[in-house]
């Protein structure tokens, strides 16, 4: 899983590529920690080149939206490949996170 | 000029110069006390959950400060007479909760009651106008004290208090240059007076509806409570209180014991508007919903989530599975589907694409058009 983060017009841009899984979530976490704690209230996440989600993904991002709610931010995921839009539709995901 | 008045002149003149010269030694006192003052209000306001429409506060400028001086400098012999050097506003949405909120403040500080006034009592039965609370105040010692300022809790600001309308009035009315009612012109006060009237009864109004809503919600809660469901209709109010009866829970627990998955609590509010336009009318109309279409929410659950290892759902994907279940059950079909996906996601194509997918998985445990 490859995490790049850049600072674009005052919103912060991140784009993900490969898995999370088992054997990254824990890195992946640690990845987008600084979002979660700076001073970001846009955050949008390029998803085009990602192509899994597990559980631990999951957690990971329904932490960092509740983190930039909580000082009235915004996530917006985008370009999300089916396989993985299928993840966020059948555990109701797609309900709590603006996915475009 | 004779030299009388020259002299006069002058010691006016000499004496702004001391008070302003008071006023820049105090400035990083009031800038402090500023900081206390809102902290502790914003706090307390947090602490009591008591929402209101706007906290403000600002430290009088040199150059207002001169042109007060100008006016009525001879009132003021220190700068400790001037209160109004801090001054700080709360404007509440109704004008009802202005006590509420001055009860407050006269918890936090201490209040100069001789110099303090309510004009909202100022002014005579048949006369509309300026309506606020204006306390002058001092940072008690308890709040806060700095041995290094010991002005701290000796030096005065003014609070007030009124509410939007009272606020919107007042601020029109300062737009156009005037400090107090005496200074416009006699042809303009009464378009001013009758304004002021006109918001007053508006406030009114704003209280009464408030009133009523709140008997409403009451009502509708204790016919939901006593599961009256088909009188009570389906609207934002109701299906909260329905809500609160925790009426999916066993559904929510079933879809997660799948996969043995934790449940996230997420807010099932926006499927209201769905609902309604599904045709639902009453809460009863969704309780036969549940009814016929749980068994099959939760078989699509099974289909879609067994196997996956995903061990987290969010609880709002037991009103996904119902609509999807209900919109299948009355024959709506995949053009069904993706109208729903479309009201709740927004419209995309990927919305066909899950409703082809989501409409084979029906098919495969018999969903399709048996209500």
């Amino acid at each position: 899983m490859e995490v790049n983060i850049n600072k674009e017009n005052g919103k912060t841009l991140v784009k993900l590529d490969g898995r999370i899984d088992t054997t990254n979530a824990e890195r992946f976490q640690n990845d987008i920690c600084p979002l979660m704690e700076g001073d970001d209230l846009d955050i949008d996440i390029d998803c085009s080149g990602m192509t899994y989600t597990s559980s631990q993904g999951l957690r990971a991002f329904l932490m960092l939206q509740k983190k930039l709610m909580a000082r009235g931010g915004k996530l917006v995921m985008r370009n999300m490949q089916p396989m993985v839009k299928e993840v966020f539709d059948i555990t109701g995901f797609s309900n709590i996170i603006t996915i475009l | 000029m004779g030299q009388g008045t020259r002299d006069t002149g002058h010691i006016q003149s000499l004496h702004t110069e001391m008070l302003l010269d008071e006023y820049h030694e105090n400035l990083p006192i009031f800038k402090k006390m500023e900081t206390v003052v809102m902290n502790r209000l914003r706090a307390c306001l947090e602490e009591k959950k008591i929402y209101v429409a706007g906290l403000e506060s600002r430290i009088k400028t040199e150059k207002s400060l001169s042109g007060k001086l100008e006016l009525k400098g001879q009132k003021y012999s220190t700068l400790e007479d001037i209160t109004d050097i801090l001054g700080v506003r709360i404007i509440t949405f109704y004008s009802d909760e202005v006590d509420l909120i001055s009860a407050l403040v006269e918890k936090l500080f201490d209040i100069d009651w001789d110099n303090s006034v309510d004009k909202r009592k100022m002014l005579e039965t048949d006369r509309f106008g300026y309506l606020s609370l204006h306390y002058v105040c001092r940072i008690p010692a308890s709040m806060c004290t700095d041995p290094a300022m010991p002005q701290l809790n000796q030096l005065r600001f003014e609070l007030q208090m009124r509410s939007t309308l009272q606020h919107v009035w007042a601020n029109m009315y300062h737009d156009l240059g005037y400090k107090t009612e005496v200074e416009i012109p006699v042809e303009y006060q009464r378009s001013m007076s009758r304004l002021a009237g006109l918001l007053e009864l508006v406030d009114e109004q704003f209280i009464q509806i408030r009133k009523e809503i709140t008997d409403y919600r009451r009502h509708v809660q204790s016919m939901v409570a006593n599961g009256n469901f088909d009188e009570v209709p389906l609207n934002a109010d109701t299906f909260r209180g329905y809500l609160n009866l925790k009426p999916f829970k066993r559904l929510a627990d079933k879809i997660a014991a799948i996969n043995q998955a934790e449940i996230y609590e997420d807010n099932l509010m926006p499927y209201c508007h769905i609902l309604l336009l599904m045709g639902m009318r009453t809460i009863g109309d969704l309780v036969r919903m549940y009814n016929d279409c749980n068994e099959g929410a939760y078989q699509l659950a099974l289909i879609q989530l067994a196997g996956t290892g995903l061990d987290i759902v969010a609880s709002s994907v037991v009103m996904q599975n119902l609509c999807i279940v209900f919109v299948l059950k009355k024959g709506f079909g995949e053009a069904g589907l993706v109208r729903l996906f479309d009201l709740l996601y927004g419209t995309s194509e990927y919305n066909e694409q899950r409703a082809k997918r989501v409409f084979e998985q029906a098919q495969k445990i018999n969903l399709i058009g048996c209500l």
